[in-house]
């Protein structure tokens, strides 16, 4: 009895597990298939592009610095910001509910609003393209 | 049983005992007295609360405080750090849990809420009455060096912050 439980918890386990832990690639997909085709060349220049409609940060790059594969430091706080890029650092873009509410607080205060399902898109495949 | 110094097995055990039990009491005294806070399980609340700073410890704040921050997470500070329902809910509870006055408070985190207002509600741990105490003898200077750069920095000198340890031991302040 207890190893048919414990089985069945290995099994839900794994199910579970996959279900979170996507491939970065995994993720952009589900981007392009609500937004259509990604640019890493738009996402580049979303990344280091700076505005005017957030309260905290002018950009991306005040935080996640220039090169996406280095550490970063939060304008405020300055604590410590692993790399962006998967490349750098691997659990980057592996969790969809991580990838958008980072989406939903930075870019509100970045930009002042939300991004488009076209601009996330884009912003990963400039992500997955560092090399 | 007597011997000629006058020591009884009576006598001999009550000094073993003496001993033994201070011994303990040594031993344990600095532990309790470490600064040392309970911290929320689980990987919920260092996700949530430590990815933009120290995941600070609860018991730095009173209950108030923190349902105050948690009711204003769409702008928290300036940022927007809202979260999901299911975290928000958990985090809340774990931070009522752990409270500076929560029922299982230690003597510090009691000391800490003892010197806030109970109709005061801070935000930043840095304004309560026990952090500043703590930190008086820290030179301006200091807090301007670069790998530590505001107040709230706590991990840049208590490395083990995000364990909810503030030990003087384990403080390493950065030369630059």
């Amino acid at each position: 009895m207890i190893k048919r439980v414990l089985l069945l918890m290995l099994v839900v386990g794994m199910v579970a597990g996959t279900a979170q832990a996507e491939s970065p690639q995994q993720i952009l997909d589900g981007l392009v298939a609500q937004a259509g085709p990604a640019s890493a060349a738009r996402g580049e220049k979303l990344f280091r592009g700076k505005f005017s409609g957030g309260k905290n940060a002018d950009s991306c790059t005040a935080c996640h610095t220039n090169n996406a594969k280095a550490v970063g430091s939060h304008v405020k706080t300055n604590k410590v910001i692993d790399p962006l890029a998967p490349v750098a650092q691997k659990d980057r873009f592996t969790d969809p509910a991580k990838v958008e509410k980072w989406f939903k607080r930075n870019c509100n205060d970045v930009l002042g609003r939300a991004c488009s399902a076209q601009e996330k898109a884009d912003f990963t495949a400039y992500m997955i393209s560092i090399k | 049983m007597k011997t000629a110094s006058g020591i009884t097995w009576k006598n001999l055990l009550t000094l073993i005992l003496a001993v033994g039990g201070t011994t303990l009491l040594i031993a344990q005294a600095p532990a309790n007295d470490e600064a040392v806070f309970p911290m929320p399980t689980g990987k919920t609340y260092l996700n949530e609360c430590g990815s933009c700073h120290t995941a600070y410890a609860p018991g730095l704040l009173p209950a108030r405080s923190w349902r105050k921050m948690m009711g204003e997470l769409g702008n928290h500070f300036g940022e927007d750090a809202s979260l999901e329902e299911p975290q928000q809910l958990e985090i809340m509870k774990a931070l009522e849990n752990l409270a500076a006055d929560s029922a299982q408070a230690s003597m510090r985190m009691r000391r800490i809420n003892s010197a806030i207002p109970t109709n005061a509600a801070p935000q930043r741990i840095t304004e309560t009455g026990y952090f500043k105490y703590m930190h008086d003898e820290v030179r301006p200077s200091i807090w301007k060096r670069k790998k530590i750069g505001t107040l709230a920095n706590c991990i840049a000198c208590h490395s083990r912050a995000n364990e909810g340890r503030y030990g003087e031991r384990e403080i390493r302040i950065p030369q630059q």
